[in-house]
């Protein structure tokens, strides 16, 4: 059909700002991950745990119902060390949600060639990774730092002594190490998701990811008796730095601590090869084979 | 009577074309091993199994190896066997091998080529789990063998004594009949989830979430475990660290052999009723 019509101009009415772009990305990842009912499960399980520290925290600000339940056996201390348990709690729930959420986003257009077709909307790869960033972000934090300051607010609320202000560095430690732990799930979910096509595959691939490099380098730190071996070993690796962030007891020997600068390098490093892993899957092309 | 109906039985059983059976699943075992060895997909499950043999092969390379490392590194390759490969290696290979045999071809729109052509189910179900057994084991088994010649072989005179006049050959025999145990009971569980769910990812970590807890159980439910059957044929037990070996709760000593004829009757029982699954297994390509 010939094209006689040459009266296109391009549009000249008000353009949606760029911010507001990313937030249509991040609406429709996140009705696309609530739109599960695994997810609402997950997402109530997880929430198990924060009722049984919530209930710890009541005992332990309450002596009639310690009495009452423990029968007067046992102190139940609400310090770092408690917030340390609920952080590390929270966290590998975080990879559960992860595994299930993250390839949900992105599986879904990359097998359905999609991107071509979003990717044309006025809307950078850049900003379309954001947005999804964001989604997943947001659903990982309902599970780890929002309960967990609601449970360092509820024992401010119910200790008898001023317990809040003496115990900043609880509540900045928990906010740091959940920020900082949600971000690497979100990048690593997203990367390993754009990478492999079935949403199937990439559940397990992330759960692998997370525990399999686990293993090996307890076979490093096992077979060539060093500590560095450790820096593959993400469990081990976060709860040092929780540890640290929090001010909470090492349960590791001296000799086997991490530095927190080599730590920090692992996550840098990593986070850089998601970088590099997105960028070059998240492209406006079509796979054709046949 | 009865005899009567148990030779007409037996003889229905024999007249049944038993060689057109295995020349098609042989036919099939090589088009699905090739598939699982020889493809680019397939490389993850080599850096599985062979990333603890690098590893020892880097340590007999730089490290020094006096004689009284040997035990040491000797409940190493234990702990290797028990954590790693049971828990980690083998699982998660198992996993990829076993629920791409059905649930892949689905996804690929594939599985309908098989269905349509006149081979019964059950041998192409059969043929399927064999495939992917006689990878796994060829993977993981070269493997264990590979890391267990390496660790001793620096060891020169006393590595070599260990194994031919101690217990070394023997702990070989024991690691080489965990990790195949564990090839066909993590592969004909896998198999069976890849058919019973559309995405068997969910199941397949609640398995690993069972395994993982499964110490901290009563013995009772402990039984219902790949791995439980498989701590029990560890030649060397090494504890486990930190709360979990405060929670293990210690099951009585089961004899060898009774662990693997537990084991296998799991195995065939889910086989069996993978076989019964198969049998009615539709294809609806616009769900997957």
């Amino acid at each position: 059909m010939s094209v006689y019509r040459h009266e296109y101009r391009a549009y000249t009415g008000k353009l949606t700002p760029l911010w507001t772009r990313v937030r249509v990305v991040a609406r429709y990842a996140l009705g696309e991950a609530w739109s599960s009912r695994i997810t609402v499960g997950l997402f109530t399980f997880s929430m198990l745990p924060v009722v049984v520290y919530l209930i710890g925290i009541f005992l332990a600000n309450n002596a009639l119902a310690r009495v009452l339940v423990m029968q007067g056996n046992g102190v139940l201390e609400v310090n770092s060390g408690y917030f340390l348990r609920v952080l590390s709690t929270q966290c590998w729930f975080a990879v559960v949600m992860t595994a299930w959420i993250a390839p949900r986003l992105v599986s879904f257009d990359l097998a359905d060639n999609a991107l071509p077709i979003l990717l044309s909307h006025p809307i950078s790869r850049f900003r379309f990774v954001l947005g999804k960033f964001i989604a997943l972000f947001l659903c990982l934090s309902l599970v780890t730092w929002v309960p967990g300051l609601l449970l360092f607010a509820y024992q401010g609320y119910s200790c008898s002594k001023p317990w809040m202000g003496a115990n900043l560095r609880i509540v900045t430690g928990l906010l740091l190490g959940a920020l900082l732990w949600i971000g690497f799930l979100s990048m690593l979910g997203l990367a390993l998701s754009s990478w492999v096509k079935w949403r199937t595959v990439a559940i397990g691939v992330i759960f692998a990811a997370v525990f399999v490099p686990a293993g090996v380098g307890g076979i490093i730190t096992a077979i060539l008796r060093t500590r560095w071996g450790y820096l593959l070993n993400l469990p081990v690796m976060m709860t040092q730095l929780w540890q640290r962030f929090l001010g909470a007891p090492p349960t590791m020997r001296d000799d086997m601590r991490l530095p927190t600068s080599a730590i920090a390098l692992v996550l840098a490093t990593v986070c850089l090869i998601c970088v590099a892993m997105l960028n070059a899957r998240i492209r406006a092309r079509e796979v054709v084979r046949g | 009577m009865n005899t009567e109906a148990v030779s007409a039985r037996v003889k229905s059983i024999l007249v049944q074309p038993w060689g057109f059976w295995w020349l098609q699943m042989r036919r099939l075992v090589r088009i699905e091993l090739r598939r699982n060895l020889f493809s680019r997909k397939a490389a993850w499950i080599y850096f599985l199994a062979f990333i603890p043999t690098a590893v020892i092969l880097i340590h007999v390379l730089h490290d020094t190896h006096p004689a009284s490392g040997l035990s040491l590194d000797t409940n190493v390759l234990a702990g290797i066997v028990q954590f790693y490969y049971i828990r980690l290696g083998v699982f998660f290979g198992c996993l990829g091998i076993f629920s791409r045999l059905v649930r892949g071809e689905m996804i690929e729109r594939s599985l309908h080529f098989y269905l349509l052509s006149p081979v019964r189910r059950e041998i192409l179900l059969l043929a399927k789990f064999a495939a992917g057994s006689i990878s796994a084991l060829l993977l993981f088994g070269s493997a264990v063998i590979a890391a267990f010649a390496f660790l001793y072989a620096a060891y020169g005179t006393a590595g070599l004594d260990y194994v031919f006049h101690g217990p070394g050959l023997g702990q070989l025999g024991a690691y080489l009949l965990i990790v195949t145990l564990g090839c066909l009971g993590y592969g004909a569980v896998f198999l069976l989830l890849s058919m019973m769910f559309r995405n068997p990812m969910p199941a397949a970590m609640l398995v690993m979430g069972w395994e993982a807890i499964n110490p901290v159980l009563p013995s009772l439910l402990q039984k219902i475990s790949v791995a439980s059957y498989l701590r029990h044929l560890m030649p060397i037990t090494v504890p486990g660290e930190g709360v979990f070996a405060l929670l293990t709760v210690e099951t009585e000593p089961v004899a060898g052999w009774v662990a693997c004829l537990g084991l296998l009757t799991l195995i065939v029982i889910v086989l069996a009723y993978s076989c019964f699954r198969i049998r009615r297994l539709e294809i609806r390509y616009t769900t997957e």
